[in-house]
């Protein structure tokens, strides 16, 4: 039920939070936090291997804190999506971010929920995966992205909802 | 010695300075790569393709065939894929054999939920463990059958 709570908070929660501060999403371990930290390209950080734009946003993303801290921006606040079309335009730089740090003991995690350029940029909700795919794709269908990506639907159509084909969900 | 011979005493003299810098620079950079490097582990992992979100928040149940279409939104929509071996431990999956791309890449999403044997190098930092996966040695296919307990996730459809 927490998990269900969680999931229809991201999902239909947009427009609210109109102060720019993180809602809580109901998840073990979770605290909003309020950071500042560079955005960047995680397997540079780690290996140097390191292409121009921080990969174009082919590649996970994350934020690294003045001490040092690695966070992997795992999550925006779309249902579903990552946090890269978020953090890509801000390659590099310094940026405040507001949302959920996760400190599971399985691994920390940072939800993002709203982004702005530090330290005293304009506030955008962490919203731009859905809204990048509603401009391919039709805005009206954005928030539920996941049943009308075309991608999505030529995975399911070839292997089915649970994986394996010729596997269906009995009637 | 002429001025202008002492000059170019002087500019040899330079560059030599010049030159130890610039080696002991090349040097400083190598001892750093050198370090990087040693930071990687050689491993191999056997676990199954989850989706990192679900699976560490525990939002919903996020393991096997009742999980399946909810982890390929999920790595679709760009979350990080990770391998979950048979401690529970994680790896989170930034290249795949010489392809580096970890958002939204179709290859992973054709094996999501599969159980694999991959070997790579094993990156550990602040408690996340990061995999650049050179080859995945074997692709066991979806072996955990889940759907009969937990139906579909998150939604039963």
């Amino acid at each position: 039920m927490k998990g269900l709570c969680a999931i229809f908070a991201a999902l239909f929660a947009f427009g609210v939070g109109a102060a720019f501060a993180a809602d809580e999403w109901g998840i073990e371990h979770e605290e909003v936090a309020r950071i500042e930290a560079t955005v960047v390209d995680i397997l540079c950080e780690l290996t140097g291997d390191c292409p121009a734009g921080c990969g174009a946003g082919k590649r996970q993303l994350g934020l690294l804190q003045d001490d040092g801290t690695l966070l992997l921006a795992a999550k925006n606040f779309d249902a579903f999506a990552g946090a890269a079309n978020d953090l890509i335009s801000f390659c590099g730089k310094r940026i405040v971010a507001d949302g959920l740090l996760i400190r599971d003991p399985a691994m920390p995690l940072f939800a993002l929920q709203f982004k702005r350029l530090a330290p005293d940029g304009e506030w955008s909700r962490a919203n731009w995966f859905s809204k990048d795919w509603g401009e391919r794709y039709g805005a009206d269908k954005a928030s539920e992205w996941f049943r009308h990506d075309p991608a999505v639907k030529g995975v399911i159509a070839k292997d089915g909802v649970f994986g394996i084909p010729g596997l269906k969900p009995e009637e | 010695m002429t001025g202008r011979q002492s000059g170019i005493a002087n500019e040899e003299e330079w560059d030599v300075k010049g030159l130890r810098a610039i080696a002991a620079a090349v040097l400083m950079a190598a001892i750093a790569s050198a370090a990087d490097a040693a930071a990687a582990r050689r491993v191999t992992v056997t676990g199954e393709i989850v989706d990192t979100w679900c699976y560490v928040t525990e939002i919903m149940f996020a393991l096997g065939t009742a999980h399946h279409q909810c982890a390929v939104w999920c790595a679709l929509g760009g979350i990080p894929v990770s391998i979950k071996d048979d401690d529970g431990n994680l790896y989170v999956i930034l290249k795949v054999e010489g392809d580096d791309t970890s958002v939204a890449n179709p290859g992973i999403v054709r094996i999501q939920t599969h159980k694999v044997t991959a070997e790579g190098d094993l990156y550990e930092r602040d408690g996340v463990r990061y995999l650049i996966v050179t080859q995945v040695a074997d692709d066991h296919g979806i072996v955990t059958l889940t759907h009969d307990e937990y139906g579909i996730q998150p939604f039963g459809e």
